[in-house]
């Protein structure tokens, strides 16, 4: 039994050679340390990608690593933590440009314009690089729009048509109007549920302010007075409640609409990634 | 066949030994049934007459209709409490005109699905804010998306 025992023991040692010889590996070196932070940080792990390169610096000083952290940071959208830590990249690493560029991005997607367009004045060595960044600000904002050929001019010419569009967008919004809505629902009810494109919500404001007014209407016909008044406030309260809803339906339709831009714009910037170069960590 | 089962024995615990993956803290799982109804508070406010008949009127619904009804009002806030909610931050005229509309579209049976986002209860999000007339106050958040802090 005993044979069989250490027999079956020595057999599963041989099988896993690395963990005998895992114990000789300094699992904390520097080069160790570095390569599990960057499998971290390509597996997006970042808030433990951070600790390990965080621990890599209490051992060495490397601008990329703390340029990682930043990024890192930036990933995990904690604006002000990665502005702080790009800060802290010197003026004489290769890394400095980039980084600066990387904090008029964050500032962007922190929506922090007004701190944005004073960096970009400020500076001209940012000024060269951030102008597409710096006109886009201004489809976020309600300050007025630079020309449109001003505000076209930084950009690429398959971006072009694009960035025409939104130019076109923020000077004159598709927004549907409150007013009107509530005035064609005043006219026949439902119909601004329609102009706000709510069309079953129209038609159903239509069958009850006209169902509860035709009930009331046969009930007075009917010398049935109580109900009459009845299905007449039920009436008035659906057609009332009809055209404010209508007038609030076409704020929700520009709510809409303005969240939708917003979005395409993010969305083009993300594609572009913010008109900054790309850096790729984890080709 | 001991040879087998000692080597098949010393192999499992191998592998599935010092594995990190498999977590042993203690999982804090509640088979309590979820209480989908929202807590009414039946209390009445008798310093205000326009509130005092408005939530009048709201309990003898909630406790001759809706609670033995059942959870049936396909909103978050149901159209009881929406009613409420929008006479406390509007006036009683305001507050019903947002009442009537909300019934409407509680009405339509066809038209919910892609036109509200849900809360994560399986409700239509729909809160008397979009509602009140002031395009600031209106946040508007896509069919497409699940609202956590209803």
């Amino acid at each position: 039994m005993n044979k069989i025992f250490f027999l079956a023991i020595f057999i599963c040692s041989i099988s896993f050679p690395q963990e005998i010889t895992s114990t000789k590996t300094d699992l904390f070196s520097l080069a160790n340390t570095k390569k599990f932070a960057d499998y971290l940080f390509c597996q997006r792990d970042y808030l433990r990608a951070i600790n390990e390169y965080n621990r890599y610096l209490l051992k060495t000083k490397s601008d990329s690593i703390v340029f990682k952290i930043a990024f890192a940071y930036s990933k995990m959208e904690e604006f002000q933590n990665s502005i702080n830590t790009f800060q802290s990249i010197p003026k004489n690493s290769e890394l400095f440009l980039q980084a600066k560029l990387e904090i008029l991005k964050l500032l962007f997607q922190s929506n922090n314009f007004v701190e944005l367009r004073k960096k970009i004045t400020n500076d001209s060595l940012e000024n060269k690089n951030a102008q597409p960044l710096l006109n886009l600000s201004f489809l976020f904002t309600n300050d007025n729009l630079p020309e449109k050929n001003d505000f076209c001019k930084p950009f690429p010419s398959e971006d072009l048509n694009k960035v025409k569009n939104f130019y076109e967008w923020k000077k004159d919004p598709p927004y549907k109007s409150p007013v009107a809505a509530g005035i064609l629902s005043a006219i026949i009810p439902g119909l601004g549920k329609f102009y706000t494109q709510k069309f079953w919500d129209g038609v159903w404001g239509f069958i009850s302010s006209v169902g509860f007014a035709y009930l009331s209407y046969d009930n007075f016909h009917a010398d049935h007075n109580f109900r009459g008044w009845l299905f007449g406030g039920l009436a008035v309260g659906f057609y009332g409640g009809n055209i404010y809803g209508s007038a609030a339906s076409a704020q929700i339709y520009n709510a809409k609409i303005q969240f939708d831009f917003v979005s395409e714009v993010k969305n083009f910037l993300e594609r572009n990634n913010y008109f900054i170069p790309k850096i790729n960590f984890c080709q | 066949m001991r040879f087998f089962i000692i080597i098949c024995l010393i192999y499992s615990i191998k592998i599935y030994s010092q594995s990190d993956w498999i977590k042993w803290g203690k999982a804090n799982y509640s088979y309590q049934i979820k209480d989908n109804f929202q807590h009414r508070d039946y209390s009445l406010d008798y310093q205000n007459p326009e509130r005092f008949v408005i939530k009048s009127l709201a309990d003898t619904y909630w406790l001759f209709i809706s609670d033995v009804d059942g959870d049936n009002c396909s909103f978050n806030p149901t159209c009881s409490n929406f009613f409420l909610q929008s006479v406390e931050k509007t006036n009683i005229i305001q507050g019903s005109l947002m009442f009537f509309d909300r019934f409407t579209r509680d009405m339509d049976i066809l038209g919910k699905v892609g036109n509200y986002p849900r809360v994560s209860d399986g409700h239509f999000f729909d809160p008397p804010s979009l509602y009140l007339m002031n395009q600031d106050s209106v946040k508007y958040s896509p069919p497409s998306f699940v609202v956590k802090n209803e």
